[in-house]
């Protein structure tokens, strides 16, 4: 299959792309690396009418700004492996990363694409919400800030309104000692997971003092467990009985069942990748301790 | 339509281009470089590889309007018809193809891959050997084959042979 017609508009600055895509509203869609919009477009699963490159744009920055690291929306998925600032700070999200996509892709790819296209198992829109990433949003008329746990609404659905794009997100940094690690199973090396499971730990150098835990293939869009800090809090890193952590944190939870994962398959990948994570988590706490 | 000038294996043409038209059929179609194979045309296979300004990309996910003052290079810029390439004759001599339509698209995948590693002095793992090529999928060889060539090619780019 083919793209219907379109409009090409190439921006060469951000100002332009704002007047372009406030201009068409809801018949427009930025085009970055094309890696998820070129398909559903040759699938005929997206139309727009008009196209905004914003390739152009000068919004590939990752930096240290106060309390919090900017990463720009055009940052390519294949530079985090040489960004030292991320495996220093965000230890889950530099593995997380890891497992987007395939070498031609991650080349390609950006951040604002995968967090926009919201894909249910992406690794992205896990990793902000698990690292509490506030989305900045930009359009003509101004900007505004979205916290990652209201910025995905379901499979390829976000708060994002005709005319708003993405320029980057805000990771705040860690207060004290932190530790993370990133888990996912997926058929092929490469192909998007059946789950992921992301976990981040706040520690003393002897016991565990809060943690986050995300999932990805449970829902429609990332999933927090809600029980994760008041059952890890506490709990030595050298034996933070993680096994019981996970099991205790996914019983309510009734994972997605369809042809490619039943439910109770995924319970189970559920249970032993966040096991795995937490695992590996206190272990890299230790060895840094 | 749009006016694109575009560069492929030397040859540059002004043309003027419907903007849903994807650099794989713009090769094919304009320039008649049917080396480019397209397979799914949704980037699962990897078939469509070329290289935009020396880099692999997959040309069924780009639109050939983006590539104005690009220049590309497609399999046909490797070895020539008689596929000369280094890379091209460790597939022959190792049978990393059989129907051969993936061909193409691993060869301008690894061949930066080979130089890459040729730079380095070192021989990957196999592990990661299929992981570099992970985004292109083949349906003959089972990949232990293409795994075996290009550890040849990076074993003779190291010995100092040339590619071509
Ligand atoms: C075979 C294959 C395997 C893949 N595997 C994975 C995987 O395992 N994990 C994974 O996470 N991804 C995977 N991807 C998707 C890949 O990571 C994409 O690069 C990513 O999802 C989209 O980024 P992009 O820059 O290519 O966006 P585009 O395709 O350009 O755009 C995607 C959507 O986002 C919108 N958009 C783009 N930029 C912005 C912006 N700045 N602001 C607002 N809207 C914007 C577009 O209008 C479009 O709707 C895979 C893709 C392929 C083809």
């Amino acid at each position: 299959m083919r793209p219907a017609p379109f409009s090409y508009h190439k921006a060469e600055r951000l100002d332009q792309a704002l007047a372009l895509l406030a201009e068409f509203g809801e018949d427009a869609r930025p085009i970055a690396g094309g890696q998820s919009l070129v398909p559903m477009m040759n699938l005929r699963l997206a139309r727009p009418s008009h196209l905004v490159d914003i390739n152009a744009l000068d919004l590939d920055t990752i930096e240290l700004r106060s309390d919090h690291l900017h990463i720009g929306a055009l940052v390519r998925h294949e530079r985090y492996a040489r960004e030292s600032l991320i495996a220093q700070h965000f230890p889950a999200f530099a593995e997380g990363v890891e497992w987007i996509g395939h070498p031609t892709i991650r080349r390609r790819g950006t951040l604002g694409g995968s967090i926009s296209h919201a894909d249910p198992t992406a690794e992205l829109p896990a990793l902000c919400v698990l690292l509490g990433a506030e989305i900045i949003a930009q359009s003509a008329e101004g900007s505004r800030r979205i916290p990652a746990a209201e910025f995905f609404i379901s499979a390829y659905v976000t708060s994002l309104e005709a005319g708003e794009m993405v320029t980057g997100i805000d990771l705040p940094l860690p207060k004290g000692k932190s530790s993370g690690a990133f888990e996912e199973f997926a058929e092929r090396s490469g192909d998007f997971a059946i789950i992921s499971a992301g976990v981040t730990l706040e520690h003393d150098g002897r016991a565990i003092t809060d943690a986050r835990v995300v999932w990805s293939g449970v829902d429609l869009a990332p999933v927090m467990a809600e029980r994760a800090g008041d059952l890890l809090r506490g709990k030595p890193l050298s034996a933070p009985e993680a096994e019981a952590a996970a099991q205790a944190m996914s019983a309510g939870i009734t994972p997605l069942d369809d042809p490619m994962a039943s439910a109770e398959f995924r319970h189970s990948l559920i249970v032993e990748l966040t096991q795995r994570a937490l695992t590996r988590a206190c272990e890299k706490a230790m060895q840094a301790s | 339509m749009s006016k694109t000038t575009i560069t492929a294996n030397g040859q540059t043409k002004n043309l003027s281009l419907e903007p849903r038209r994807l650099l794989a059929d713009v090769l094919r179609e304009d320039f008649r470089l049917s080396g480019v194979h397209i397979g799914c045309a949704h980037g699962a296979c990897g078939a469509c590889t070329v290289h935009v300004d020396g880099v692999p990309r997959l040309s069924c996910l780009t639109f050939a309007v983006q590539c104005d003052g690009a220049e590309i290079n497609t399999v046909e810029s490797l070895g020539g018809d008689d596929a000369h390439h280094l890379l091209q004759r460790a597939f022959r001599e190792e049978h990393g193809l059989q129907c051969g339509y993936c061909t193409p698209g691993f060869l301008m995948t690894m061949a930066p891959y080979v130089e890459e590693m040729a730079a380095q002095d070192r021989m990957p793992e196999d592990a990661e050997i299929r992981h570099a090529m992970s985004g292109n999928i083949c349906r003959c060889t089972g990949y232990q084959s293409i795994v075996a060539a290009v550890r040849l090619a990076i074993t003779q780019r190291r010995n100092g042979e040339s590619t071509q």
